[in-house]
């Protein structure tokens, strides 16, 4: 007998699928290859960044690419800097990146929180914030407060660049308007200003590790004792994350009241299109927007007012 | 051979040196820097890989099933379906139980006709890597057609609903008829009936199933498999159709059992593979396979009817009890029993009706959970606790003690229970611990909870439970202890380890364990009904003591001294009051081996004998003993979301004696978070009988973020019938931790969540009751 450890070849933990693994170098051979896939019929090639959804789903078996592009080496994506009044993260940036980044608790309140209580450790370690945008989960933990801050995405292809509002990246359940030889090469936002406030709420089953059952990010800002700006992003109680427009528009130019909260909350509910799963059923995943909705607007307005 | 009496009398006078002590485990190093080989490490050259097909329906017929392109698949040694075997079944049930209809309890190892649930064995494949096994598995073909089921217990029971297997759908049914239930309610002031849902539970054990098998030159089929019970070597070996001793099981350490790894897993499939293939066979279960591989905690629907006085007097209660069994039997007999003699808690009831039926489903089957029906009983018996004590607005803990089992007194099945009650000791010690009250604040709310328990250790005694130990020297005074004892993660070997080395005056160090191995060492019985220390414990207590004896003798020759004038210890042999006078335990073992002195001991532990309940009453002795205790908890609700804060996590428990307090502390610490995942976010989730929660993702136990420091109180009554008056703590850690954190979240809220778990959006729906939030 031979215990594995021994040099016993190591046979058995196969993903159970075939794949090339290309590893480009930087950006340009990425985008060159990610070029010549495309042209190409089949886009078959996906690109691989923390791969905590996709190495999932292949194992799964509900995702079979011929061909992974790992961007691993790609270290000019990664990082953050601020830049003319904007936050920009890298497309390689991880959420741990994010939490370590400095005075990130400052320019982004929301993703800060997101990422400490998004998936575990190990995950955090692996996953970017430009997977988690491109993956498309309804339950994404880093879109809602990246919604509420109005973040833009660059995304780079061999032909040129476009920027691309996250408000506009989204095109249904799991779809988005990235092109097959495109990648996410940053994400930035405007640094918020001194009467803003930002915050996030992740309502989970449990408190480490889990798939969130309503995420809520709300940014307000007050001018001269009136909501001078105001958004509301609801994960995982649509197809897509989205903004609450309508409740939106309730509470600009106003001075917010306890009623007028919660009527904004009631709104935020109505933009709710949620499904029944294991997790939790429609009727709570609404009854959570509503109560995460005004217990958000609530605390931001009290810190601004 | 040991009489009972024996447990009780101290086996000398000093005091204990090694036991009792928080030693770092003999398991502790290898797990830490991961050196210990699980199951899954060990491979052999040539090996082939197994895979099993599932059915992806809980009822339906099987048609046809055609494995000629699997078998055609370059790289496939060998298929398997049900057609290929022989009429011999899948023991799902041990001999001697009580209480089962049914005779024909078997299952067929793969299905040859008829699907009666989710994920059933329909063939299996070996082949030269995994990735070819699962090919092969893609390319069986089948068909199914899909038969009308029944996933409801309730539903189970009415007679237009489809049976399961054979006449109807009872597996099994047990009472317990004591007093006057009509005057015990006449007695009453107040009635109180509740109802209380517990759900399907997994073990998720960190290891999944695994195991490796071969067949070598002597024509035995050997298995190294993770497992609970090596003693499944004689089933595998009749559902194969070999001698049993031409099937040797040789455990490893096991990454956690829970009662998961009870029944057969991978055994039987690896032998038939090896067996046709005469190479050896490895069958890894992934996360996923492993949800569907083994049975699950039972559900139960539990209805209690209470009579109380005014003044908190228990007059009557009436307990009917319904199970989910699933579409086969398992051990469905033995968890309802187990619930039938729990159903009271521990608590005096004169008059008492308990009624216990398990029923068939075309749900996955269900088994063995630490706890084994207790723990879902005491769900109920601790919720019914604050539910009556709030009904009368009597403080709980109050009630609790004016009704108590004390030191003493008899069970709820009429026979007296044979060690200490510290019930209320454990109660008052936990609720002490839990220090100043969090304040609330808006819109957390603050609660408090505390459940007690009676939990049994040791087999059911009809089943006349025994275990086997060998204890020796080796001439350069170390010492070897051979066990057939499976280590599932709680220090179960090395409590041993400690027991020998405190009888032979030797440190840990000294003694080397070898265990889990079903042809060379002694057989200990099954590591499971929280019997490993109490049986196995006491096997190694008379085998060392056996040993002892002779060393004490011969010493005492050498030091001039009668034997009961020396003691053995720091791995001398000294006259206990001239400690000058001594003699090394090297010379002294030597000295035996020179002059042909036994150094060694095969010993056997019985456990007492008894026959089965009454049927009609429930009377008679069913257990060896029990262990008490309680789990007190804080949580923090926040009431618009309905999400649960675990703040304070404490569990007092009488174990008798702590063989070794720091593993002591690991149960309790360990049933704490298995407890609380029981309490707020464990549930396997079934549709129509399909598995829909199918991995780590869906299923929640707790993890590090979720679980508070967590408190352990040890007590020692000494009056256990263990090794130095050791109880079992295994089991009794788990039981009163949901119930307590249900009392809590119920405490905090003011309305009650009858269902586990109590997801927030249990809480927000129970909050939105008229009568809630008073």
């Amino acid at each position: 007998m031979q215990p594995r450890r021994d040099g016993a070849p190591e046979t058995r933990k196969t993903m159970l699928a075939d794949f090339d693994l290309v590893i480009p170098a930087n950006l340009t051979q990425a985008l060159q290859i990610l070029s010549e896939d495309a042209t190409r019929n089949g886009h078959d090639a996906m690109p691989l960044a923390g791969g905590t959804n996709l190495l999932v789903d292949i194992r799964a078996r509900r995702a079979a690419p011929k061909r992974l592009i790992a961007l691993g080496k790609l270290d000019e994506l990664r990082g953050t800097t601020i830049d003319n009044g904007r936050v920009i993260v890298g497309g390689r940036t991880t959420l741990t990146d994010v939490l370590r980044a400095p005075r990130m608790a400052e320019h982004a309140p929301s993703l800060v929180q997101s990422a400490r209580v998004f998936g575990g450790q190990m995950v955090r370690n692996s996953a970017t914030v430009a997977g988690n945008l491109c993956y498309g989960s309804p339950a994404a933990d880093t879109v809602p407060p990246l919604l509420s801050l109005n973040a833009e995405l660059t995304l780079a292809s061999q032909a040129g660049r476009r920027v691309v509002p996250l408000n506009d990246f989204f095109l249904g359940y799991k779809q988005n308007v990235r092109r097959h030889d495109e990648l996410v090469t940053e994400i930035t936002w405007p640094l918020p200003p001194s009467n803003s406030a930002n915050l996030f709420y992740k309502l989970a089953r449990r408190k480490g590790d889990a798939i969130t059952v309503v995420g809520l990010a709300v940014t307000l800002v007050v001018e001269s004792g009136k909501c001078s700006c105001v958004r509301i992003a609801l994960g995982a109680v649509a197809p897509v994350i989205k903004r609450a427009l309508a409740a939106e528009a309730m509470l600009i130019d106003q001075a917010l009241t306890p009623t007028l909260i919660d009527a904004a909350a009631g709104q935020a509910v109505e933009a709710c299109e949620p499904i029944d799963d294991a997790r939790a059923s429609a009727e709570y995943r609404c009854h959570g927007v509503y109560v995460l909705t005004r217990r958000l607007l609530t605390q931001a307005w009290e810190r601004l007012s | 051979m040991s009489e009972p009496a024996e447990y009780f009398r101290p086996l000398r006078p000093t005091e204990l040196r090694q036991v009792g002590r928080p030693l770092a485990r003999t398991d502790a190093p290898g797990k830490a820097t991961g050196s210990t080989r699980y199951g899954g490490d060990y491979t052999m050259p040539g090996m082939l890989h197994a895979k099993v097909l599932r059915s992806p329906l809980a009822s339906a017929r099987l048609r046809r099933i055609d494995v000629s392109k699997a078998r055609a698949l370059p790289g496939v040694a060998c298929t398997f379906t049900g057609a290929d075997l022989s009429d011999r079944l899948a023991p799902t049930d041990i001999p001697g139980q009580t209480g089962a209809k049914r005779l024909d309890t078997g299952q067929s190892i793969l299905v040859k006709e008829r699907v009666r649930y989710y994920g059933e064995p329909l063939a299996l494949v070996a082949a030269e890597t995994p990735a070819i096994a699962q090919k092969a598995l893609d390319l069986i073909e089948y068909d199914l057609d899909a038969l009308p089921g029944v996933y409801d217990p309730l539903e189970a029971l009415k007679p237009e609903s489809p049976i399961v297997q054979g006449s109807n759908n009872i597996v099994a049914q047990l009472k317990i008829r004591k007093g006057d239930l009509d005057q015990g309610f006449a007695e009453a002031d107040r009635v109180i009936e509740n109802s209380y849902r517990t759900q399907f539970v997994e073990h998720a054990f960190l290891e999944p199933e695994v195991g490796l098998a071969w067949v070598d030159e002597n024509d035995v089929i050997n298995i190294r498999v993770s497992t609970q019970v090596i003693e499944h070597f004689r089933s595998i070996a009749d559902a194969v159709g070999v001698p049993h001793n031409k099937v040797r099981i040789m455990g490893a350490m096991v990454g956690g059992g829970f009662g998961g790894k009870e029944d057969l897993t991978v055994e039987i499939y690896l032998a038939l593979l090896t067996r046709a293939t005469r190479r050896p066979v490895q069958l890894v279960y992934t996360r996923e396979e492993s949800f569907l591989g083994h049975g699950k905690r039972h559900p139960f629907v539990m209805t209690y009817r209470t009579g109380v006085t005014k003044d908190g007097a228990i007059t009557a209660l009436k307990v009917t009890i319904t199970a989910d069994a699933g579409a086969y039997v398992f051990l469905s007999p033995y968890v309802i029993l187990y619930a039938l003699v729990a159903a009271p808690g521990p608590y005096r009831i004169d008059n008492l009706h308990v009624d216990a039926t398990a029923v068939a489903t075309n749900n996955m089957y269900t088994s063995a959970f630490r706890g084994f029906g207790a723990a879902q009983a005491c769900v109920a018996y601790e919720a019914q606790m604050d539910e009556v004590a709030k009904a009368l607005d009597l403080e709980r803990m109050a009630f609790r003690r004016r009704n108590f089992l004390r030191t003493g007194d008899k069970l709820a099945t009429d026979v007296p229970i044979e060690s200490a009650v510290w019930t209320d000791e454990c109660m008052t010690k936990a609720w002490e611990a839990l220090g100043e009250r969090t304040p609330d604040s808006v819109p957390v709310k603050v609660g408090r909870g505390v459940a007690c328990y009676q939990q049994s250790y040791g087999r059911i005694m009809w089943l006349h439970d025994t275990s086997e130990a060998w204890v020796g020297i080796e001439v350069d005074g170390t010492v070897t202890v051979r066990s057939g004892v499976t280590d599932i993660g709680a220090g179960q070997i090395s409590a041993l380890g400690q027991i020998a080395a405190e009888l032979l005056g030797v440190s840990l160090s000294d003694v080397a364990i070898y265990h889990s191995d079903s042809s060379t060492t002694p057989l200990a019985g099954t590591t499971t009904a929280t019997r490993a220390l109490y049986m196995t414990g006491n096997a190694v207590r008379l085998a060392a003591s056996a040993v002892r004896e002779r060393l004490v003798a011969r010493s005492a020759k050498a030091l001039r001294a009668t034997p009961s004038q020396v003691d053995l210890a720091n791995s001398r042999a000294f006259v206990i009051d001239d400690p000058d006078r001594w003699i090394g335990f090297k010379q002294l073992v030597a000295l035996c081996a020179s002059e042909g002195i036994h150094r060694s001991e095969l010993a056997l532990f019985r456990a007492p004998f008894t026959d089965k309940i009454d049927p009609e009453t429930g009377r008679g002795r069913v257990h060896p003993d029990y262990t008490y205790g309680a789990h007190a908890v804080e949580v923090a609700v926040d009431t618009e979301t309905g999400e649960v804060t675990v703040l304070k996590s404490i569990g007092a428990h009488d174990v008798g004696r702590a063989i070794n307090p720091a593993a002591v502390a690991g149960q309790i610490e360990g049933g704490a978070a298995q407890g609380q995942g029981y309490a707020l976010s464990e549930e396997m989730c079934y549709q129509e009988g399909r598995l829909i929660t199918l991995s780590l993702s869906e299923y929640l136990i707790p993890t590090a973020m979720d679980v508070p420091q967590i408190e352990s109180i040890i007590l020692e009554s000494r009056s256990g019938l263990g090794p130095f008056g050791a109880k079992g703590i295994g089991e009794p850690a788990l039981i009163p931790v949901a119930p307590a954190i249900a009392n809590a979240v119920a405490d905090a809220i003011g309305v009650r969540v009858y269902d586990l778990p109590i997801t927030p959006e249990r809480i927000v729906m129970a909050l939105r009751q008229p009568d809630s939030m008073e």
